[in-house]
Formats: C-alpha cells, sequence, structure tokens
C-alpha cells in the first residue's frame, strides 16, 4: 500500500541520517529509502586475524573492489582518483577514519580573498551554531582553543590519546615553530550516549566493532526511528518522479527482487553523497520537462566533482612507537600551511592528520608509502620500519572545474540494471603544485619529529573518500543546483543534504561541515514549513 | 593440494619453494618453510579470500620454482598484475599469521588498549602545547 509521507530522504548515511533525526523529532512523517542494510557489527572484520586480507577485498573501501549487491560500480577509468564509498545504513561512515575538523572562514570566501572558484552563499558564521549541534549530537573529542580555528564552543569530550607518534611530531613542530593541535575525530575518548569508548585498535576504516566511532546507524537512526521515522532498507532508488506542477511527487525505487514500488511524497531530500546524489538527479531526467537531468537547467548537475587530491608522507624513527595502534583518525593535525601565502606559487593550502601506518600486510603491500620488498631484503625493511612509523596524511583543497564530472555510463549498470556513474576527473597543475610543496614540508616535519626515513606516496589514485561538488549551492539560478538553503532552484520540494552542494572544497575532511549543512538544511525546512511548496 | 578439485587445487609443495625465495631465511628471520606458513596458513587464507585461488594457481603456473628469482617475480607483476598480486599476498599473509613470526617482529595483531581520557591535562600543563598558542590566532579573517 502506498501512502505518502511529509518527505523522503534517499540514502541513509551521514546526511540523511541527520536530516532524518531532526525531521522526525520535529514531527515530520519521514521515510528513507536506502540501498543498503543495517550494519552488522558483529561481521566487522578489525578483531579478526584476517583483517588486512577482508579489507582488500569484501571490506575494500572500494565499491567497485567489494562489489556487494547494493554497491553500485563507479567508473572511473578518466580520473585520477577513484571514487570510494560504502553504501549501508550509516553510509561511508561506516569505514570513514572518523577525523572532524570544521571548515574556516576563508574557505567559503575563496573568490573575495584569492580571487578563485567562487564564494558560498552562506558564511562560517551560519554554520557555527549547527558545528556546536551537531558535535554534541556526534559525541566529538577534541580540545577547544585551537588558534588555527576562530574561538568555538569546547567538544563533549576530551581529546584521543597523542600516542608516542603524535607527541614525537607535536614537539618537532614546537622546535620548527610550526602549529599543531590534537585532532577533533567523532570518535568517543569516553562513554557517551550510551556507546562505549574507543579502545585504538587502529582499524576504523573497515568499521569500528565497539560503536566507538561515529557513524548515524549508531547516533542518528535509533533515534530518528523512535521519533516515527521509517527506515526501508534494500531500497534502491532509480528515479525521482515529478508531477504536473513541476514539483517531485517521491521516487521510483527496487527491492531486492527487482519490484518496482513508488513511494510518494511532500518533499524530497537527497542524501546520496556527491556521486549518487549527482548519478540520481541524470537518471530522472525527462523528456518533456528536464531532458538533461533533473534540476539541471544551470547545466551543473554532476559537474565541478571535487575529492581532494590526496598524498601520504610516512616516517620512521629507529625505536618501536606501535605504529598499527592508535585511532585512524587522527591524534593531532597541522594548518601551518592551510591558508594562502602568495609567495608559494599557488593559493590555498591544506590540511595535514597524522595517522598510525597498519599492521605487517600495510608495510610490505602498501596501500599508502612505502614499497615491495622481496628477498632477504624484505626482512631488512621491515626490521627497519614496522611498528616504527607514522603517516601525515594530506587533504589538499581542490578548486572545482566544470570538466571535472559525474555522468551516466553508457554501458555499465549497477545489479539492478540502472546505469552506473561515470566519473572524469584530473588532478590540476595547481592541486599538482600545491601538494608537491605539502610534501616537501611534511617530510621535514618528520624529519624533525626524529624519523630517520621518510617515504612520499604522492597524490594517490586510491583516495576519493571525500566526494563534493556536483550540485553546487549558489544565488543565481543560471550558475547553482540549489539555493543557500539546500532547495532546488528548478523544483521547489527537492533539497539536497550532502555534499553535492559544496561550492568549493576546502582542505579538510568534509563530514563534519556535510553534517552541520544536513542539520541546517532540516531545521530551515521546519523553520518554514507553512511556506513549503508540495504537490497536489 | 588443498581442494579435491585439481583444477581448483593450489600445489602447495611448489608454492613454498616460491614463498622461500621471496621470504628467505636472512637477517635473523625465519624462512616461509622453516615456519610452516603455507602449510599451516594457506587454508585458512584461501578460505578468507577464495577470489585469490585461480590467480594464485595462474601464477603457479607460470612460475618456474628452479629459476625462480626476485627479479623474475617483479618482472611478473609487469605480465599479469592479478596473479602477481595474489601470490604476493598469499605469500604474506600466511608467513605473517605464523606466530613464531609475529613474536619476532613484535606483533600481537590490532588490541584493545585502555587509557585514562584525561591524561592530556598532564601534557596541557607541562606547556606542550604552549608555544603553539603563544604564537596567536593564524587563521584568516574573512568578510561575512
Ligand atoms: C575510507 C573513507 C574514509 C573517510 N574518512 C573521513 C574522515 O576521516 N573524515 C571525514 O570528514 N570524512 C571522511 N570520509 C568521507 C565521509 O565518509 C563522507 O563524507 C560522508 O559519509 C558522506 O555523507 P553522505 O551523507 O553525503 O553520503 P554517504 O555517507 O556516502 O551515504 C549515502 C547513502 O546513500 C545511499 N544511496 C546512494 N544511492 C542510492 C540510491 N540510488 N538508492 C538508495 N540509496 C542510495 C548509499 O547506500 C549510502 O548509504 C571518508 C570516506 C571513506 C570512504
Ligand atoms: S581505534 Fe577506536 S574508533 Fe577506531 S576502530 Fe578501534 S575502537 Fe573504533
Amino acid at each position: 500500500m502506498t501512502y505518502r509521507a511529509d518527505v523522503l530522504i534517499i540514502g541513509a548515511g551521514a546526511s540523511g541520517g541527520v536530516a532524518a533525526r531532526h525531521l522526525a523529532e520535529h514531527g515530520f512523517d519521514v521515510v528513507c529509502l536506502e540501498q543498503g542494510d543495517w550494519p552488522d557489527r558483529s561481521s566487522f572484520p578489525g578483531t579478526r586475524p584476517d583483517w588486512e586480507l577482508a579489507i582488500r577485498k569484501d571490506w575494500a573501501m572500494s565499491p567497485n573492489v567489494r562489489n556487494r549487491p547494493e554497491d553500485y560500480p563507479v567508473v572511473h577509468d578518466d580520473s585520477d582518483i577513484e571514487p570510494l564509498m560504502y553504501n549501508a545504513v550509516g553510509g561511508s561512515m561506516i569505514i570513514y577514519a572518523g577525523t572532524w575538523p570544521r571548515m574556516l572562514p576563508s574557505d567559503l570566501r575563496v573568490r573575495t580573498l584569492d580571487g578563485v572558484a567562487d564564494d558560498w552563499p552562506i558564511a562560517y558564521r551560519d554554520l557555527v551554531p549547527y558545528y556546536d549541534a551537531i558535535d554534541r549530537q556526534i559525541g566529538v573529542s577534541g580540545l577547544a582553543g585551537d588558534p588555527a580555528y576562530p574561538p568555538h564552543d569546547d567538544y563533549p569530550l576530551p581529546p584521543l590519546p597523542l600516542g608516542v607518534a603524535g607527541r614525537r611530531v607535536a614537539e618537532g613542530h614546537n622546535q620548527l615553530g610550526w602549529h599543531w593541535w590534537p585532532e577533533p575525530n567523532a570518535i568517543l575518548s569516553a562513554p557517551y550516549d550510551g556507546r562505549r569508548p574507543c579502545v585504538q585498535r587502529g582499524v576504523c576504516t573497515s568499521g569500528c566493532a565497539e560503536g566507538a566511532k561515529a557513524s548515524t546507524d549508531l547516533t542518528h537512526w535509533p533515534k530518528a526511528t523512535a521519533a516515527g521515522a521509517r527506515l526501508i532498507t534494500g531500497a534502491r532508488v532509480n528515479r525521482i518522479t515529478l508531477g504536473s506542477r513541476g514539483l517531485a511527487t517521491g521516487a521510483l525505487w527496487l527491492d531486492h527482487d527487482g519490484v518496482e514500488h513508488h513511494q510518494e511524497a511532500d518533499v524530497v531530500i537527497l542524501a546520496a553523497n556527491a556521486v549518487g546524489t549527482a548519478r540520481l538527479l541524470l537518471l530522472s531526467a525527462d523528456d518533456r520537462h528536464c531532458p538533461d537531468g533533473l534540476a539541471n537547467s544551470s547545466g551543473l548537475v554532476g559537474r565541478r566533482l571535487m575529492m581532494h587530491p590526496f598524498s601520504v608522507v610516512t616516517g620512521w624513527w629507529d625505536d618501536q612507537v606501535e605504529g598499527w595502534q592508535g585511532h585512524f583518525g587522527a591524534s593531532i593535525t597541522t594548518y601551518q600551511f592551510y591558508e594562502t601565502d602568495p609567495d608559494r606559487g599557488f593559493v590555498r593550502g591544506a590540511k595535514w592528520a597524522l595517522s598510525p601506518v597498519g599492521g605487517p600486510l600495510n608495510h610490505i603491500l602498501p596501500m599508502r608509502a612505502g614499497n615491495e620488498v622481496w628477498g632477504s631484503d624484505h626482512h631488512v625493511l621491515m626490521g627497519r620500519t614496522f611498528g616504527r612509523g607514522a603517516s601525515w596524511a594530506i587533504f589538499g583543497e581542490d578548486l572545482p572545474e566544470e570538466s571535472n564530472r559525474v555522468e551516466l555510463d553508457p554501458d555499465r549498470t549497477d545489479s539492478h540494471g540502472i546505469p552506473a556513474p561515470r566519473v572524469s576527473y584530473r588532478i590540476s597543475d595547481h592541486s599538482r603544485r600545491l601538494m608537491a610543496f605539502q610534501e616537501e614540508r611534511a617530510t621535514e616535519s618528520l624529519r624533525a619529529s626524529g624519523c630517520q626515513e621518510t617515504a612520499v606516496a604522492s597524490m594517490i589514485p586510491y583516495s576519493g573518500w571525500h566526494l563534493m561538488g556536483t550540485a553546487r549551492m549558489g544565488d543565481d539560478p543560471a550558475s547553482s543546483v540549489v539555493n543557500s538553503r539546500q532547495q532546488a532552484h528548478d523544483v521547489a520540494n527537492l533539497y539536497v543534504a550532502d555534499a553535492s552542494v559544496f561550492v568549493t572544497s576546502s582542505g579538510v575532511n568534509p563530514t563534519c561541515t556535510i553534517t552541520a549543512l544536513a542539520l541546517r538544511t532540516a531545521d530551515l525546512l521546519v523553520q518554514r514549513r507553512r511556506e513549503q511548496k508540495v504537490p497536489a | 593440494m588443498t581442494a579435491a578439485d585439481s583444477s581448483t587445487a593450489v600445489d602447495v609443495a611448489r608454492l613454498e619453494e616460491l614463498a622461500d625465495v621471496m621470504l628467505p631465511a636472512a637477517h635473523g628471520m625465519p624462512s616461509a618453510s622453516e615456519v610452516r606458513a603455507v602449510a599451516s596458513f594457506l587454508d585458512e587464507v584461501l578460505g578468507w579470500r577464495d577470489d585469490l585461488r585461480l590467480p594464485l594457481i595462474k601464477a603457479l603456473a607460470a612460475l618456474d620454482p628452479a629459476t625462480f628469482t626476485v627479479e623474475a617475480l617483479s618482472a611478473y607483476l609487469a605480465e599479469d598484475e592479478d596473479a602477481y598480486t595474489a601470490l604476493t599476498t598469499v605469500v604474506a599473509a600466511c608467513y605473517y599469521l605464523s606466530p613464531v613470526v609475529r613474536d619476532q617482529i613484535g606483533y600481537p595483531g590490532q588490541v584493545a588498549k585502555t587509557y585514562d581520557p584525561f591524561a592530556y591535562t598532564e601534557w596541557v600543563a607541562d606547556g606542550l602545547l604552549d608555544p603553539v598558542v603563544e604564537r596567536g590566532p593564524i587563521w584568516r579573517k574573512a568578510p561575512e
């Protein structure tokens, strides 16, 4: 039996979970369609001996490698970076690292300050109350007072341990006169909201069996469903439906058996991430109203994809630091080279996050920095490096370009026969200059921290974990897809809650901002519910 | 042989020979065969990662233990990346599952630790952050 919900949310990941909870708690009748299932923490591989094998296949970050029925393939032959994600209740948060930085005021004003890309139609100030609220919902561990940020509320929990490596690099930066600070993480350092704290096992990117790392299946969905939200799993949406007044009427979706259903709703919110949302808008093209895709009169749906060029600089000390242990997440961060310095030959900058290096297989079959070495030299390498290292993960600000984009692939499909997204993406010369500079500084950082040996893995392709920009926000319908409330210019009852709306990428991990924006969008919907246009 | 069907059976003896070239006894570490890495852990590894079985068999067919060297292994990467990856992954996984090897490299696995979440107050009190704080704000003001 079909019924009409107040709000239909597509995708139960970070943004979908946050929006659903807020709307349900404010009396909205919410339905969410999610192609994946509830994660089963007892199946997470981190406590098993095959952990490092699992992360190369069934628990890979790439949907193409995992190839589970709920995954859709992402064609990336023409991309310098491979998009990575996870499809389940909780979304990509199930395998994210949990670093939780806010954007900075300058991030939203790069046109005004640096003459590149575009300003956001909102300011840092608009985000602050939502950042504060989301930090409390998520349970963020951190330390207030970072001089890289304007002053803000303290975090609900104390910072996670620095670890031996974090402490050494902190001291190295003090010698260099460089900034460092304990990284805020969406990982509990102490019990919070019925959840257990982190035990430093270091397997965060293949799921946190402890439940210490926040994901919306833990932090939001139980509260959303308790408030009446209905979450339908195994439901793959293939089209948003349009009514005669040009408003969305709901969505068509396929169940596990391929049977098609229609969910009607007054308002539709897309929360399928910047690849999945662009794909759905393009799939919803209709010859009469929107031949180039839904909400795409600007022609920008799918364009301006940003993924943060990503390099890793690893350093090794000549003694043990238990470099396989510790949250992954980051112990410390630096913003020393974040803001623009015109003398560097590029604008904007990068944020670095110090992380563990993984277990033995990650040393000898490295997914990050290092080389494979076999024969007797193998043992020399392991003796020199194993357990002795830490990595600076470097996220460079990625400036938007219309040629970096998501389209529909003419050939590949998912397990339901729905066209797969195809990603075309090139790392620009500007990004290459920016990253080369950061890699050199990160090498200096680790040397100053006492590392005997360092290695750079420059702009690694297997790093598309931050997906942004494919339905940008703006005031002008000719040059943006959604307005500052994340409402589609073309379809008044269609909203985008995920990072598709990012105007620029900043150089920080995006999920703190994604969820703050999703909360803001939901909150503004609540505040303006009487003005909301809905289908007849 | 580890499986009844000969088309999917792995030649354990042949794999052990290759593994000893990849991981010989040297620098105080045992060879793969000394810790019976393949004999003890192959079934377990392929139980977890059955997708590696066929490419591994391909690698075993292509690489002759009589002439196998580390250089031949490197050259094989360019020839067949999937088979190369299966071989190196299986050999490494078997070796580093060995308790003897883990003990020697000091790796207990990914273990749970306890810690005092308020220990940070000590390093804050010790002044570790003082130089950072004393330099003052480094964020750039932006127009609203
Ligand atoms: C390995 C890894 C590490 C990361 N580390 C960090 C980090 O440390 N810090 C940080 O800030 N960010 C990190 N990220 C990024 C972070 O996970 C994402 O930014 C965040 O999860 C995005 O939220 P979202 O709501 O946009 O999408 P997602 O969380 O990806 O959720 C989208 C959901 O939509 C569903 N969906 C998509 N299409 C359909 C459809 N057609 N029908 C039904 N359902 C659909 C998907 O199944 C999925 O569950 C990481 C990501 C990865 C992969
Ligand atoms: S290190 Fe902490 S957050 Fe990461 S998986 Fe282990 S318990 Fe979870």
